[in-house]
């Protein structure tokens, strides 16, 4: 998404470094929501990895959504990709937002995130485990340059 | 003094290079104690440094409507206040230049962030901006009074309303800190409020208000106002540690660097241990505390040292 051959060493390096991320529910069973909270939590503490959970989208670098795209959540989820600011990934967090999961098929859905944004690396599980999640996390930073 | 001198100055020693060291050293303290104290493990020592850094590069957006050059006006004038009140502050072992009044200036210059972070909140029009601007403008009606009135106790006992002036007398008196440590503490709590830390950082609530006023602020703005809260965390420090502990200070010695070092280090301990233990205050008990307890309190203990 970014133009490789101009990212200065030590940009990219920050970019690895310093990964805040943004949780949106687009319409899962709140499972994998709980997943991803626990991340934050003594036990799995990602802040080791400089992750921290922002609360605006105009923070974030990465966009995690969990659960399949509802029709209804659609300009929401397209607008609040469009308000954060530019390197962004997205990380499509459980096997509905992967695919649509067990609610593909349904009237009321579109499928999975990539229906509507690019995603960057998809995570299954339903719901996935956290360290399912932080391996995602950490492999799609690999990728950033 | 030459200008290579005066441009390793301004650049590097006690200049902006060694500010922006200590107060990034000072964040990644503040975060690693607070995770430690939580049983978590905590960010690496070059955490804000990558934080800073990226944050510098990223795409910069405000949201429609918004005036752009008064928006990008108010991070760098925060930036330039708490600057230049870190000139009259003796940051380390250096000599700054002294006059009669030059507390007031400083007090003057350290409350300009607030002012202008509630104003970023109108700016920038988000609902939780606003919301987060005015906390912010309460919040400073109550904690302002309460840190220059605990703080000027040692003007009173100095007789002085200069820097220079309040060390000398802490030379002749001994440091401060002992005969007058509940003024101390009431400036620490008034410091905590001043600086949006743990418990008192309601204008910031991330459960209650997103992110405060800084909520539409991304890139280099956002990086511009986190980088101000940390150097305000060192020239906060700094002024309490001067006024206080004075009579340690040795101006252009290794010792003195060391001692400032370590009291520094100690302040910042205790500040972190206050955000990690204490849950956060409602803004009307915060004001309720203030006005009817601490403030009475503070001026009560200045009223002691006059008599006294
Ligand atoms: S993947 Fe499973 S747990 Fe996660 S939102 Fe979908 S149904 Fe719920």
């Amino acid at each position: 998404m970014i133009n490789k051959s101009k990212t200065p060493k030590i940009i990219s390096w920050a970019r690895k470094k310093s990964p805040w991320i943004l949780h949106f529910n687009t319409g899962g069973c709140n499972g994998c929501d709980i997943e991803i909270l626990s991340l934050l939590t003594p036990y799995y503490d990602v802040e080791r990895f400089g992750i921290l959970k922002e609360s605006t989208p105009r923070h974030a670098d990465i966009l995690v959504c969990t659960g399949p795209v509802t029709r209804q959540v659609k300009t929401r989820l397209l607008r609040i990709y469009n308000q954060m600011p530019a390197p962004k990934w997205v990380l499509a967090v459980g096997s509905c937002s992967c695919s649509g999961g067990v609610f593909s098929g349904s009237y009321n859905i579109l499928g999975g995130i990539d229906q509507v944004l690019p995603v960057d690396m998809y995570i299954t599980g339903c719901p996935c485990r956290p360290e399912a999640i932080i391996d995602g996390i950490i492999k799609l930073l690999e990728e950033v340059k | 003094m030459n200008i290579t001198e005066f441009l390793f100055n301004i650049l590097i020693f006690p200049g902006f290079l060694f500010l922006l060291a200590l107060a990034l050293g000072l964040d990644w303290l503040d975060r690693k104690l607070i995770a430690r104290f939580q049983g978590r493990v905590g960010p690496p020592w070059y955490q804000p440094w990558a934080d800073l850094l990226k944050l510098f590069a990223k795409e910069d957006i405000l949201p429609a409507g918004t005036n752009v050059v008064f928006t990008s006006l108010l991070p760098l004038l925060s930036f330039a206040s708490v600057m230049t009140a870190l000139f009259y502050i003796p940051i380390a072992f250096r000599r700054v230049p002294s006059f009669q009044g030059d507390f007031i200036v400083i007090m003057f210059l350290l409350s300009v962030p607030s002012l202008l972070y509630f104003l970023a909140g109108w700016a920038t029009k988000g609902v939780y901006s606003i919301i987060g601007g005015n906390r912010s403008l309460l919040q400073y009606f109550s904690y302002e009074v309460l840190f220059l009135l605990a703080i000027s106790g040692t003007i009173i006992t100095s007789n002085s309303w200069s820097i220079e002036g309040i060390r000398q007398a802490q030379f002749e008196q001994g440091a401060f800190i002992l005969p007058q440590i509940f003024g101390f503490l009431l400036a620490l709590s008034g410091l905590i409020g001043k600086l949006k830390r743990g418990p008192l950082d309601i204008p910031k609530a991330n459960s209650e208000v997103i992110a405060g006023p800084l909520t539409e602020f991304s890139g280099k703005k956002l990086a511009l106002w986190i980088l101000t809260n940390e150097l305000q965390t060192v020239a906060g420090l700094s002024l309490l540690i001067y006024c206080y502990f004075g009579n340690l200070w040795q101006m252009n010695k290794l010792s003195g660097f060391l001692i400032f070092s370590v009291l520094l280090v100690l302040m910042q301990c205790l500040l972190s241990a206050i955000s990690a233990m204490y849950a956060r205050l409602r803004i009307d008990q915060l004001i309720r505390l203030n006005w009817y307890l601490l403030i009475p309190l503070s001026l009560l203990h200045n009223l002691y040292l006059i008599i006294k």
